[in-house]
């Protein structure tokens, strides 16, 4: 049966380029760490389909190698920061620092959003990602599972190595999703709205006239440490941003095509 | 099948923009200018908009003249006005035979409400003429280009937009050379950063 199903995955792969399987995360909700003054606690996901895994070196190669642009010689410097694939041998050779199964990294929003589009897929949203990573091992809600939130935050506490581990590494959370915390960080489709919160056009605050509606900001009880981290990393970054822990995985829309 | 779908969809859209852009997109006044988009022009951008008489228009159509753009959204009560009204100012500071010869582009946020239409309307309302288009785009192009230009926004429970007030200055080959940011004073550097890129008109 196992065997079936992996032979069943690599003929996924070969049809559509890339390894990733795709998993169910049912509907649920999303509680951001800051709301805008007005904004509801808790905002409604609908159920989506995610990767099962972060997108890989060996995957992001077919990607290049099919897209001369995206490759680390041609890309414009508007989509991506002269880091860009930094760890890689050349243009289409992987090398030593990056293994074909660990998650790719230092991408770009833009870098990770074509290859979304290429794969036929898209980045999921904060929400969509938030979502999924508040499933625990053993259960759905990962901050009532201690072990969960010991993994968590034992990963926080320890420096990005070298050489990433393979994807498959992780062990899988209770949808059957691998790596949400643990390998990197992952690029959503709206990181840039991390910040910009609150309704607030009648201040006089500090960024009015630089930001329409910047302001006020209610914070819910920051128990979820993680999450902040995220929050704090996603606000620092722009769309060329390329970093040494930061990759990505690809969602879509249910039902699926 | 739908994989292949987008895939061959992506292939002839990026076809289409890698070639020079056909007449008939093409801006009235200027022709593009020969050869191949620069490494820093937002040109790059493979998107598609679509104007206030609903035609196509890739941004590349706009190669070959200097370019005062902003990102706003139609039913704004508060900055997008101010913003429209800058720009409008920035045009008379300008000398008389470069007014007409700008592109002032404004793109939407409101990717719902700001249709063709909707933006026609705007026009009319504020009485733009045929220096100014107006832009439609998906989801993916706003969201695309508001990165390139540093624009962040954000759809508020309201339907209304949180967004930066920036106005960025084009050169010919669709090159950033000057951001004004927020709303106050600045409309002077940026006239004269028009002035210097019209200037390297070919």
């Amino acid at each position: 049966m196992k065997l079936l199903l992996s032979l069943a995955t690599v003929w996924f792969a070969v049809v559509a380029g890339h390894t990733a399987e795709m998993l169910r995360i049912p509907a649920g909700d999303y509680a951001p760490p800051l709301r805008a003054a007005g904004e509801p606690e808790r905002v409604a996901v609908a159920a989506f389909a995610l990767d099962e895994q972060a997108v890989t070196n060996a995957d992001f190669l077919r990607f290049v190698t099919e897209q001369p642009k995206w490759r680390r010689s041609q890309v414009s410097p508007l989509f991506t920061d002269e880091s860009y694939l930094g760890h890689w041998a050349g243009d289409l050779e992987l090398g030593p620092l990056a293994p074909p199964g660990a998650p790719v990294v230092r991408v770009s929003w833009f870098a990770a959003r074509a290859y979304a589009r290429w794969a036929g897929k898209r980045l999921p949203t904060t929400a969509e990602w938030e979502l999924a990573a508040s499933a625990g091992f053993t259960r759905p809600d990962g901050k009532n599972d201690p072990e969960h939130t010991r993994a968590v935050q034992h990963w926080l506490s320890r420096p990005v190595p070298a050489i990433l581990p393979d994807t498959q590494s992780a062990r899988p959370d209770f949808h059957g999703v691998r790596g949400l915390h643990g390998l990197i960080w992952e690029w959503v489709e709206d990181f840039s709205t991390a910040m910009v919160t609150g309704e607030s056009r009648a201040d006089s605050g500090l960024n009015r006239d630089l930001f329409c509606g910047a302001g006020a900001v209610s914070s819910r009880d920051p128990g979820d440490y993680a999450a902040f981290m995220r929050l704090a990393l996603r606000s620092s970054l722009t769309a060329r941003h390329t970093t040494t822990a930061l990759g990505f995985r690809c969602a879509q829309d249910l039902p699926l095509p | 099948m739908k994989i292949i779908v987008c895939l061959s969809t992506l292939l002839l859209v990026s076809a289409a923009l890698a070639a020079p852009a056909p007449k008939e997109d093409c801006c009235k006044e200027a022709p593009p200018s020969a050869g191949p988009i620069s490494a820093r022009s937002i040109y790059q951008l493979d998107a598609t908009f679509r104007d206030d008489a609903d035609r196509p228009v890739a941004l590349a159509a706009l190669r070959g003249r200097p370019v005062v753009l902003a990102m706003f959204f139609a039913s704004c009560g508060y900055a997008c006005p101010r913003l429209v009204t800058d720009m409008q100012a920035l045009r008379g500071r300008l000398p008389a035979e470069l007014r007409d010869k700008v592109a002032f582009v404004l793109v939407s946020f409101d990717t719902e409400r700001d249709t063709p239409a909707a933006l026609a309307d705007y026009r009319r309302q504020r009485a733009l003429d045929g220096a100014w288009t107006l832009l439609h785009g998906g989801k993916d192009a706003v969201s695309e280009l508001a990165a390139l230009l540093g624009v962040k926004f954000r759809r508020e429970p309201s339907g209304s937009f949180a967004h930066s007030n920036l106005i960025t200055i084009l050169n010919p080959e669709g090159e950033i050379v000057h951001r004004r940011e927020g709303l106050e004073g600045g409309l002077e550097a940026a006239a004269q950063a028009v002035i210097a890129n019209a200037a390297h008109r070919r």
